[in-house]
């Protein structure tokens, strides 16, 4: 059991529990197991093994912690450290030094793998640094003139605000970006509390006049537009029973009655406000002998008015038909005078 | 072998996030497979052409919106959102978009992510030789684009590779300290590790075996597309008052046959 512990790196392998518990098994068994030749001595003695294995953690964290100083060309640390470890590797014993060991190896290849990629720099190399103070320049970077423009660390001087524009705008040139989809007047998703607050705070006090205002004016409103009519239509049928009271023998020809020759529109109001008339009974159209149209006010004593069979017809005037209506009639005058401004 | 571990690994970080999120494949039924040529044909049966027409022009401008934060679209996404019905006849209307984008925008959708299926979209169209008229007659750029721009400058001047600490340092003295709120960038390093990786324009792999953990900071897959390598190493020439081509083995790299730099198997690294 001793000699398979002492020298059995298999066993120790799978027990690595027992190999960590220092000291006293080891040292134990080799009392028991082995005489004592120096060399074996050496090999279990757990102080010598501690040492071995913190030396390669040391190296390990001289490789990780100096980076930079062991990738920098000018001096050959990573190769000292290699031979360090050669040196270390002689004493190995144990598998877990030679763990340390394979991961030191690990950790310095990775390190001569970046110290070969630097050692392709044929033609100019390039310094990241000189690079900086360039685009400080190009980036309109304004070095004030002090006494101290020795210092190197570019604090010197002031960038103007557009000194990242600047870059970007000359960068642009070199990308392939697809422009971004935007809609043209922009979208509808401008924020929307800020309006909505606005707006209803205008809405509020417009509302607030509208309610004040709006007893009074509705009723104005209300009169000019609904009873403007029935006032136009009154007044017409005031004019067409004063005209037929004139003279009660001569049919008044529809045409002549509403024809305003100074005003078209007037003329199409009169004939919309004589439809009233027509509609409620209260004038009646009939043809002459010659088969012109008139119109005449209906008299209030014929009852049979209102059961009279009402036809429809849809009459229409264009500017056309009504300057050749007014050469045709002769119609100089208006017969329905036209009302004043009030209604403009 | 290697590029595809170092694509999963740039990838975990970033899309960690995405790996658990329930919509990663998740359609309610199958992962989707591309249909057989004969399941197309039957679909289109079902549908009228303008119908079909009209699913690619939402597909279009799908792309068009996520394209706006220029994070690459999922074809799970679209074919879960948009698609729907229409997943059998997926090809044709592919096909249209592809078409569409070509000739009518002048963009190319690019496939960066063959495994995963994500696509992002490029412009056809070089830029034009001189810088653009700065505002008001020009669009504004924006300035992250500069940030962009000197990050991967940097890292091209270096062959490809740099550790994080070298951006960092060099991005110090440009005024841009990771550690510092910046007026116009903000949050320096999330913007840099976070925004910028999540849109393929870098990758930010970790380095093996560091204790403690580096990172180094590689060109992502729109960079390789988007960006033109010789017109960096023009800049360059004009900043440093050098010839570009003292500068040969970038120069080589720069004006390499289009063949040599693909977005999914970069041979620079």
């Amino acid at each position: 059991m001793r000699k398979s512990k002492g020298a059995g790196e298999d066993t120790s392998r799978h027990n690595g529990s027992t190999v960590r518990r220092r000291g006293d098994r080891n040292s134990e068994g080799d009392h028991d197991g082995f005489g004592s030749g120096s060399l074996q001595d050496d090999d279990n003695d757990p102080a010598t093994r501690r040492e071995i294995r913190s030396k390669y953690r040391d190296l390990i964290n001289s490789v990780q912690q100096n980076r930079e100083d062991m990738l920098s060309p000018s001096n050959n640390k990573l190769t000292e450290v290699l031979e360090e470890a050669n040196k270390l590797f002689k004493d190995v014993r144990q598998p877990r030094e030679a763990a340390l060991d394979a991961q030191l190896l690990v950790v310095a290849t990775d390190l001569g793998k970046e110290k070969a990629s630097q050692l392709f720099a044929e033609g100019s190399s390039f310094n990241p640094a000189a690079f900086a103070v360039h685009l400080l320049s190009f980036m309109g970077l304004n070095r004030l003139e002090n006494g101290d423009n020795e210092e190197e660390n570019g604090e010197e001087g002031y960038l103007p605000n557009d000194a990242w524009d600047r870059v970007a705008r000359r960068a642009e040139c070199c990308f392939r970006t697809a422009p971004t989809f935007h809609y043209m007047m922009g979208s509808f998703h401008a924020e929307p509390p800020p309006p909505k607050q606005k707006i209803e705070r205008q809405r509020k006090a417009t509302n607030k006049e509208e309610k004040r205002i709006m007893p009074t004016q509705l009723k104005k409103m209300e009169e000019s537009h609904q009873e403007a009519t029935e006032k136009e239509v009154e007044r017409i049928l005031g004019y067409l029973k004063s005209y037929y009271q004139d003279d009660p023998s001569t049919p008044i020809s529809y045409y002549e009655f509403v024809i305003d020759p100074n005003s078209f529109s007037r003329t199409v109001e009169n004939m919309f406000h004589a439809s009233f008339l027509i509609r409620d009974g209260l004038a009646r159209m009939y043809l002459d002998d010659d088969k012109l149209p008139c119109i005449a006010p209906v008299e209030e004593e014929m009852e049979g008015a209102a059961t009279t069979s009402r036809h429809q017809c849809v009459t229409s005037i264009s500017m056309k038909t009504w300057r050749v209506l007014i050469d045709a009639f002769e119609i100089r005058d208006t017969m329905i005078q036209p009302l004043n401004t009030q209604n403009e | 072998m290697t590029q595809r571990k170092r694509l999963s690994n740039s990838q975990t970080p970033s899309q960690s996030k995405r790996r658990s999120d329930p919509l990663e494949e998740d359609d309610g039924d199958m992962p989707f497979t591309q249909p057989s040529t004969s399941q197309v044909q039957r679909g289109l049966e079902k549908f009228t052409n303008s119908q079909v027409d009209q699913k690619a022009a939402e597909v279009l401008q799908y792309i068009l919106v996520k394209d706006q934060k220029k994070i690459p679209v999922r074809r799970a996404d679209l074919v879960k959102n948009v698609l729907k019905d229409y997943r059998n006849v997926y090809p044709e209307i592919f096909k249209r978009v592809v078409q569409t984008l070509d000739q009518v925008f002048g963009f190319k959708l690019l496939e960066i992510d063959t495994k995963n299926h994500l696509y992002i979209l490029i412009n056809k169209l070089e830029p034009s030789e001189e810088a653009p008229p700065p505002p008001p007659l020009g669009a504004p750029s924006s300035p992250k684009m500069g940030l962009l721009f000197v990050i991967l400058s940097v890292i091209f001047m270096k062959r490809g590779v740099v550790k994080e600490s070298l951006i960092w340092n060099t991005l110090k003295k440009l005024r841009v300290d990771p550690g510092e709120k910046h007026a116009l960038f903000g949050d320096v390093k999330r913007l840099v590790t976070d925004e910028f990786v999540r849109q393929r324009y870098l990758e930010y792999v970790r380095v093996p075996h560091t204790e403690p953990i580096e990172y180094e900071f590689r060109w992502g897959q729109r960079a390789d597309a988007e960006v033109s390598k010789a017109k960096i190493l023009e800049f360059m020439g004009e900043l440093h008052e050098q010839e570009p081509q003292t500068w040969s083995q970038q120069y080589r790299e720069a004006h390499a046959p289009p063949g040599a730099s693909q977005p999914s198997t970069s041979q620079q690294r």
